[in-house]
């Protein structure tokens, strides 16, 4: 008996198929935002008019939402951990803390993108405003894309459709979690924090 | 099943073909148009006519060898017995290192008068030279004399649409080029290659002409319906008719 | 979310169950729509970019028509600006990637000893939506009053720089179809280079290690790893152009402080990874080809493989030298030169190797064979030609004039349409049971030989005399008319060729003389397969013990090194009479709708986007509906 294209093959380097193509995806994503964080910086002091970030950026504010996000890399990790040792309920909860926790994250992006808006910064305004909400939004709809995969898994474990032996699909799904959430640190790091 | 017609034909039509691609190049040289770019007419043309050179002779020198050899290959090693199965050679390291190093010691000496080329042409304009605003919009070039003020104080302009601007021979011409809408591309063949016009940027471009001769040119950078069209000409003149046609222009 | 609630007998469940089982039934069009067969998917593949080819090629037809002698009026500006704009963009996105995509799909699996890709439905999806994307762009032409003569078609060249493609400069829809088009077309490349790592490191048959691989396997490998990190960059320069067009973004507006050459780097740090993209692939195919035609394994097999390596790491830095005209200064323009002349070398390696192939060999010049030694010797042509035109200060010159129109068509007609040709005519045995016809194979050869250094190599001196590309018309004192003349009449042979080509294509499919398994004496794992391979395979997973596997299967070497048959053994298989994976109890995946379902949801975001929101939810449903349809059905029906 042999399956083609399945999972349940030995493969060639030990590595299963889903897994591999999530680090491949990821490596490619880091592309993604290479290339938006670098337009970012090239475009940073030449805005003509204002606002400038200094006259918008919170930093108390968006380091409390880092934090959040932070924070629920560490709730997917007990996830995962949960699950390994068969734990369902375990992964239940931790899923759904995980979800919103980035839940919490985008509600602040969402405050933060409406509080900006208020204050003059459209997507049109100057270099700014398109470099800022255009990286700092495909980062928000990474997010969201992965709290719709948790909650996926959460209702799927409801359903009893996440066994110990299915634990592989929640660690892919939480590589996924930490990759976007390491993105954010940088994001926070290169945009938020370190003002020439 | 062998192929006697292909390979005779073969045999026949490569030789054919880089004779016919040599004859292609030298009648280039010779035919006396207006775009030519190795009828050149001033240094700057010249020295890249020169790095052109050293790359194109050694490229159709190997060129003529690699496709001789396949063809040399292909008519000496073609099948005569098909049961025949040859020796199984896997490769040769002497071999692979040879033709690794080679080119690039070849290549890296093509590169040393390259570089050097680049920043001789690279340089800042010379003091002395006439400085030339040129803006590029579509589809027409302006070319500003800010040497030349008129009566109100503003520089004598004239579009590309109205005549040919007019330089000096043999003195340094820095055309300074901005563009208003796209970007184009400002070449003038016989005088040099070509430098981008860009939005928001100025990029300086120093020509020299050493014939008095009227130079045709054109937008090398796509930029919408009419680029085809966005001619340009410069007349070269001695400096003392270049002063008259100054005055004369100022007058109108 | 109540597609995860749909209970297993539910209606729709076995509508869809049903539906599945008519796809089973391998001769209904259902099972072409719903199949996840890579051998079917890269046919469909293949059938599309050939559609695409020939498209492509009137579009050609028209440009060189217009271009046949000075003030020609057959087209009118704003056709020829649109007609090379899609020719360029068709070739590219359209035909040669795709093309590439067909035979990544017929030849990986049967390379590597797998029965399938490591996700057959990724891979269906992949080519669902390139074919989507790739309708999507050519709709673009009914946008414009068509019938009148005005297309509506992308008109800001296949490069598409800004600020020409902001709104402003090219109103109308064209650039919009363009720019979310090709961001359509860069998912499914995305989706194949992914799943084509994934089945290359994890699918291969035991004892199939990394260095055993063919060639064609290293260099798709190699090309996937390219598309995976180019294909975001090209995605976020387009999606910023479309925040600039359809949301008054400012990432190209120099009004506002924006930089247009930011655009051109983006652009050509995909674009010329993408070339390497385009031509790698044919690079592989030709290393199996030669060998083959010469009886002999590829010369230098390791350098050849990690020449392709180095060239796909290189193609990283040579991207400037596509704007050594745009003022970056002598110190980036000295860097750029250097790195680029250096690329010559790797790529200098493979073809020296190929020639120490030929070297000592029993060549049979078969028309696969005829193709990739003409391969060879156009790339190399296009590869000199771009060695002359690395050198910076003549670059100065050779920029944006037909010497680089020259150039690229050397190197990407010359290397990789001939190759995709020479791999049709070498693979058509093995997926039709038939060899396509060889007079008129060679015939097609000699004609596109002919008619594309007709077309081509006047064109270097076009260039040479001042000739800039992109232009729709030029004076008669320019100098030029003969070499138009040349290139225009040249097209139309290779126009011929094609003809010829479809014709012997049509034919041999059902006329042509019957080929066994092993129709070339083959070196490589499919060769050991019947032909037409069957649904699974490999009846057994093969063990591999050697390079060119296959062949150390029919023939032994002694000492000295003298080859002589093995008898027994050898192409085997072909007698088996051929049962179906039922029967050999090999679970195949089993069809699926789901990948067209979700590819169906782009062309509708994209269409959405241009004229009325009001799709995009539409797109989206599909999307999500598809995708968790796609995560709840069993990838294998199970007993």
């Amino acid at each position: 008996m042999s399956h083609a294209g399945t999972a349940h093959l030995e493969t060639s380097t030990g590595i299963s198929n889903k897994k591999l193509l999530m680090w491949l995806f990821l490596a490619s994503d880091c592309l993604f935002f290479g290339s938006f964080i670098a337009a970012y910086l090239l475009y940073r002091d030449r805005s003509i008019v204002g606002p400038y970030p200094e006259d918008l950026f919170d930093i108390p504010f968006t380091s409390v939402s880092a934090f959040v996000l932070l924070m629920s890399s560490v709730s997917m990790v007990l996830a995962l951990a949960a699950i390994q040792k068969g734990n369902v309920r375990g992964l239940r909860i931790w899923l759904l803390t995980t979800a919103v926790l980035g839940t919490l994250f985008v509600a602040g992006q969402a405050y933060e993108f409406t509080e900006f808006y208020h204050e003059g910064l459209h997507l049109d305004t100057n270099l700014f405003g398109t470099t800022f909400y255009v990286l700092t939004g495909f980062h928000g709809a990474h997010v969201t894309i992965g709290i719709l995969i948790l909650l996926s898994l959460f209702v799927y474990s409801l359903r009893g459709g996440i066994q110990q032996k299915d634990s592989e699909n929640i660690e892919i799904a939480g590589l996924y979690w930490h990759f976007v959430d390491i993105v954010w640190i940088v994001i926070f790091t290169l945009i938020y924090l370190v003002q020439p | 099943m062998r192929r006697v017609i292909s390979t005779t034909t073969l045999k026949r039509l490569m030789p054919v073909l880089a004779m016919a691609a040599l004859l292609a190049l030298a009648s280039a040289c010779d035919t006396d148009t207006p775009q030519n770019t190795f009828d050149t007419k001033g240094p700057v043309a010249e020295k890249q006519a020169e790095i052109f050179y050293i790359s194109m002779w050694p490229a159709l020198a190997i060129m003529i060898l690699v496709l001789g050899g396949i063809v040399l290959l292909c008519l000496r090693f073609r099948e005569r017995d098909p049961s025949f199965v040859p020796k199984q050679t896997h490769g040769n390291t002497k071999l692979e290192l040879a033709w690794t190093i080679a080119p690039a010691i070849l290549l890296l000496a093509v590169g040393i008068p390259m570089v050097a080329t680049i920043y001789d042409l690279g340089r800042e304009p010379a003091d002395d030279a006439l400085r030339i605003d040129v803006v590029g919009q579509r589809y027409s070039w302006s070319f500003s004399y800010p040497d030349y003020p008129d009566a109100d104080g503003n520089p004598l302009t004239i579009s590309s649409l109205q005549g040919p601007a007019h330089i000096p021979v043999d003195r340094e011409v820095a055309f300074h080029l901005q563009s208003i809408d796209v970007i184009h591309s400002f070449w003038v063949p016989k005088l040099g290659g070509k430098l981008d016009v860009i939005p928001g940027e100025e990029n300086v471009l120093w020509l020299e002409a050493s014939e008095a001769e009227t130079f045709s040119g054109q937008c090398a950078e796509y930029c919408g319906l009419e680029h085809a069209t966005m001619y340009l000409q410069l007349v070269a003149q001695p400096e003392d008719e270049f002063d008259a046609w100054v005055e004369e222009a100022l007058a109108d | 979310m109540s597609s995860i609630a749909v209970p297993r007998k539910s209606p729709l469940a076995e509508a869809l169950s049903n539906a599945r089982h008519a796809a089973e039934n391998r001769s209904s069009i259902w099972s072409w729509i719903g199949t996840v067969d890579h051998k079917r998917i890269g046919v469909l593949y293949g059938i599309s970019a050939f559609i695409f080819f020939v498209l492509g090629g009137i579009e050609a037809l028209l440009i060189r028509t217009q271009l046949i002698v000075p003030d020609s009026e057959f087209l009118n500006p704003d056709q020829f600006n649109r007609l090379f704009t899609m020719h360029g963009t068709t070739m590219v996105f359209l035909v040669v990637m795709p093309m590439s995509s067909a035979f990544f799909n017929l030849m990986i699996p049967l390379m590597i000893g797998a029965r399938d890709v490591a996700f057959p439905r990724l891979n269906a999806f992949s080519y669902w939506t390139f074919l989507a994307g790739a309708i999507f762009l050519n709709a673009s032409f009914f946008t414009g009053d068509i019938l009148n003569g005005d297309l509506g078609a992308p008109d800001g060249g296949w490069f598409g720089y800004a600020p020409l493609n902001l709104e402003q400069y090219t109103p109308g829809h064209g650039m919009d179809f363009w720019m979310l088009g090709i961001q359509i077309l860069g998912v499914a490349s995305l989706a194949g280079g992914f799943n084509f790592i994934v089945t290359i490191l994890n699918m291969r048959a035991p004892g199939m290690t990394l260095f055993r691989m063919p060639v064609f396997v290293w260099m798709t490998l190699v090309t996937s790893f390219l598309i995976i990190f180019a294909m975001p960059v090209i995605a976020v320069a387009l999606f910023e152009l479309t925040f600039d067009r359809l949301f008054d973004a400012n990432f190209f507006n120099a009004e506002a402080g924006g930089n247009p050459l930011l655009w051109q780097h983006m652009f050509w740090l995909f674009g010329h990874p993408e070339v390497y993209i385009l031509i790698l692939p044919a690079f592989g195919i030709i290393s199996d080809i030669i060998p083959t035609f010469s009886r002999k394994p590829l010369f230098g097999y390791p350098f050849v493989v990690f020449s392709g390596i180095a060239i796909g790491f290189m193609s990283w830095g040579v991207w400037v030298h596509h704007m050594y005209t745009t003022g970056l200064g002598t110190i980036a323009n000295s860097a750029f030169g250097i790195s680029t002349i250096l690329i010559a070398v790797p790529t200098g390696v493979k073809i020296f190797n190929w020639m120490g192939t030929l070297w000592g060999g029993s060549i049979r010049l078969r028309a696969p064979m005829m193709f990739a030694i003409g391969t060879v010797a156009m790339f190399t042509i296009g590869g000199l030609s771009g060695v002359t035109h690395s050198m910076v200060p003549s670059d100065y010159q050779q920029q944006d004039s037909y010497y680089v129109v020259a150039h690229f068509h050397y190197v990407l007609f010359g290397g990789a349409i001939f190759a995709l040709f020479g791999g049709i005519y070498y693979w058509f045995p093995k997926f039709v049971g038939r060899y396509m016809n060889e007079p008129l194979g060679q015939v097609h050869f000699w004609l596109t030989l002919i008619g594309f250094n007709l077309t081509f190599f006047p064109m270097h001196v076009s260039g040479l005399l001042g000739m800039p590309r992109r232009i729709y018309t030029y004076n008669s004192d320019m100098g030029w008319d003969l070499w138009n003349l040349m290139s225009s009449l040249g097209a139309f042979i290779i126009a011929i060729s094609v003809l010829i080509f479809i014709i012997n294509f049509l034919f041999s499919l059902r006329r042509g003389k019957e080929a066994g398994a092993d129709p070339w004496d083959g070196r490589t794992l499919e060769w050991s397969i019947p032909s037409p391979p069957p649904e699974y395979n490999f009846r057994e997973i093969p063990t591999v013990h050697a390079r060119d596997e296959f062949w150390h299967q029919k023939y032994k070497e002694d000492e000295t090194g003298a080859v002589t048959p093995v008898l027994a053994g050898g192409s085997g298989e072909d007698e088996h009479h051929e049962e179906s994976a039922h029967a050999l109890g090999i679970h195949m995946p089993s069809p699926s709708y789901m990948p067209l379902i979700v590819s169906l949801g782009f062309p509708f975001i994209a269409t959405g986007l241009i004229y009325d929101y009001a799709l995009i939810p539409v797109g989206a449903a599909l999307i999500v509906i598809g995708l968790y349809g796609w995560a709840m059905e069993p990838a294998t029906e199970e007993e």
